[in-house]
């Protein structure tokens, strides 16, 4: 395996819990050192609390973290939240701007306050967290789907307008992953629901971990492409 | 650092086959070598990376059965099977012949058919196990002149998809690699084709790809270690694509 000589600068958005924390810990692992920017603090070399949907407080937590541990080598971004069990129409218009603000946006002002950088020294890797849900579609929760569906054109065409240069830009796709954005009592966590699945269970955070590590690691080849490690949810 | 520890690459005498059973090999496997036949670069690599040459052509299903009992005589059951093994012609497709369109089928996906068939019995024993398919970027977005080689490469996907759905649930899990252009040994037959150099031919490959380079066959063999290993464990039936973005923006 790959050891600490590959190892470079992370900063991870929602790198407080779930799949970030999850990313976090296998990078730190592996002799990365780590940023999150996150509403709450994470166990990380570097913690910056701010609100992703915040373009100037995304931009200064970038500089804050070039500043301690260097320039970043890998852009997670992870941060989100998850809504279900929302007909459209009960949908108002401020869940929409939200989800829109924190998803989309957070995925926007990472990659355009980190980007930059990267571009400079003719190398880095982005990796974009989308769901599963944005490829098979999904009831009762579109404002979510809709913004990590917008997350994947965004990252597709991104990697395009890069492609040339060292910056690989791609995504990956959940399936239905064991964090507390799942509530106890979420359709995902049911076992007639989980049955349905090829690997009959939940995905843990730590396999959405290690698809973003091999992107980050090995993945020179990859342009725009979308990583699922989804338990067999979308074949 | 490996949870399956027994594997079994075809076609390892050269290109992507050869690069993945180094780098399995670099990873902590005991690693099987299969080619058609062993020109002594099977015995050469085997001996380097203290591996178990098994040859013969897969399109056998004597041979098929025959290789992995070896294996499991010699190590035990095979737990990691890399199907990369492949046979290519290219031709118009007016002026492909039918014995060429059946060999293409018989080693390409037949092959592999019966090769998961003798490997699965073993993966069960062991309580997991990982299937490796290498399909090619040509079955996702098509390609003139390889019509046969494109559609036996796209039988492998659907393999790859029905057995992550049908084997899944028993914990051998089966995804696939499309590469696109690799940088290997098989450049030289195109450039010679094409009557021109190499360098030529590997620029003129480079030129389309997005990212302005081809594949080096260690790309590849670096997305069969992970396939094949403890990171991931989430994927079943799913299809890498590291190809520069070509399958990425045309299909």
């Amino acid at each position: 395996m790959t050891g600490s000589d590959a190892a470079g600068v992370a900063l991870v958005t929602g790198g407080a819990s779930g799949i970030g924390a999850a990313c976090c810990a296998l990078l730190r692992e592996r002799g990365w050192r780590t940023a999150s920017l996150d509403l709450n603090a994470a166990d990380t070399d570097v913690s910056v609390q701010a609100d992703v949907s915040q373009a100037r407080a995304v931009r200064s937590a970038v500089e804050r973290v070039v500043d301690d541990l260097g320039p970043i080598d890998l852009l997670v971004t992870a941060a989100g939240y998850y809504e279900e069990g929302l007909d459209v129409a009960d949908i108002p218009r401020e869940r929409w701007d939200r989800m829109l603000a924190v998803i989309l946006g957070g995925t926007v002002n990472a990659v355009s306050a980190v980007l930059p950088g990267m571009l400079e020294r003719d190398r880095g890797c982005v990796v974009a967290i989308s769901s599963e849900l944005a490829l098979a579609g999904s009831a009762t929760d579109l404002h979510y789907v809709a913004a990590k569906g917008a997350v994947l054109g965004l990252i597709k065409s991104l990697a395009v307008e890069v492609a040339r240069t060292g910056v690989r830009v791609n995504a990956v796709a959940p399936g239905p992953t064991d964090t507390p954005l799942l509530a106890a009592d979420s359709i995902w966590r049911e076992p007639e629901y989980l049955t349905t699945l090829p690997l009959g269970r939940l995905v843990r955070p730590q396999e959405i971990a290690g698809a973003v590590y091999y992107l980050a690691t090995e993945g020179s080849q990859y342009c725009g492409e979308v990583i699922s490690p989804n338990a067999g949810a979308v074949i | 650092m490996t949870e399956h520890e027994i594997a079994l690459v075809t076609g390892a005498a050269q290109g992507l086959g050869l690069a993945t059973a180094r780098r399995l090999a670099r990873d902590g496997y005991r690693v099987a070598v299969n080619d058609v036949v062993d020109d002594g670069r099977l015995s050469a690599l085997a001996k380097d990376i203290d591996g178990l040459v098994v040859s013969g052509d897969i399109s056998d299903p004597a041979v098929t059965t025959a290789m992995v009992r070896r294996v499991d005589d010699a190590w035990g059951p095979v737990t990691v099977l890399v199907a990369n093994a492949a046979y290519m012609t290219m031709s118009p497709f007016l002026e492909a012949d039918t014995a060429d369109w059946w060999r293409h089928i018989d080693v390409n996906l037949s092959g592999h058919f019966r090769l998961v068939q003798a490997v699965v019995p073993g993966m069960r024993a062991a309580g997991s196990g990982r299937i490796v398919v290498i399909a090619s970027g040509w079955c996702v977005i098509g390609h003139p002149n390889a019509t046969a080689y494109a559609a036996s490469k796209a039988g492998l996907i659907a393999l790859t998809k029905g057995l992550g759905r049908e084997l899944g649930p028993q914990g051998i899990l089966t995804n696939a690699i499309a590469p696109g252009f690799v940088d290997t040994e098989q450049l030289q037959v195109d450039a010679d084709d094409a009557g021109i150099s190499l360098d030529e031919m590997r620029r003129r490959y480079a030129d389309g790809v997005p990212i302005g380079r081809i594949a080096s066959p260690d790309d590849i063999a670096g997305a069969v270690s992970f396939l094949a290993g403890p990171l991931s464990s989430g994927m079943v039936g799913q299809i890498l694509q590291p190809t520069g973005g070509i399958t990425r923006t045309r299909a």
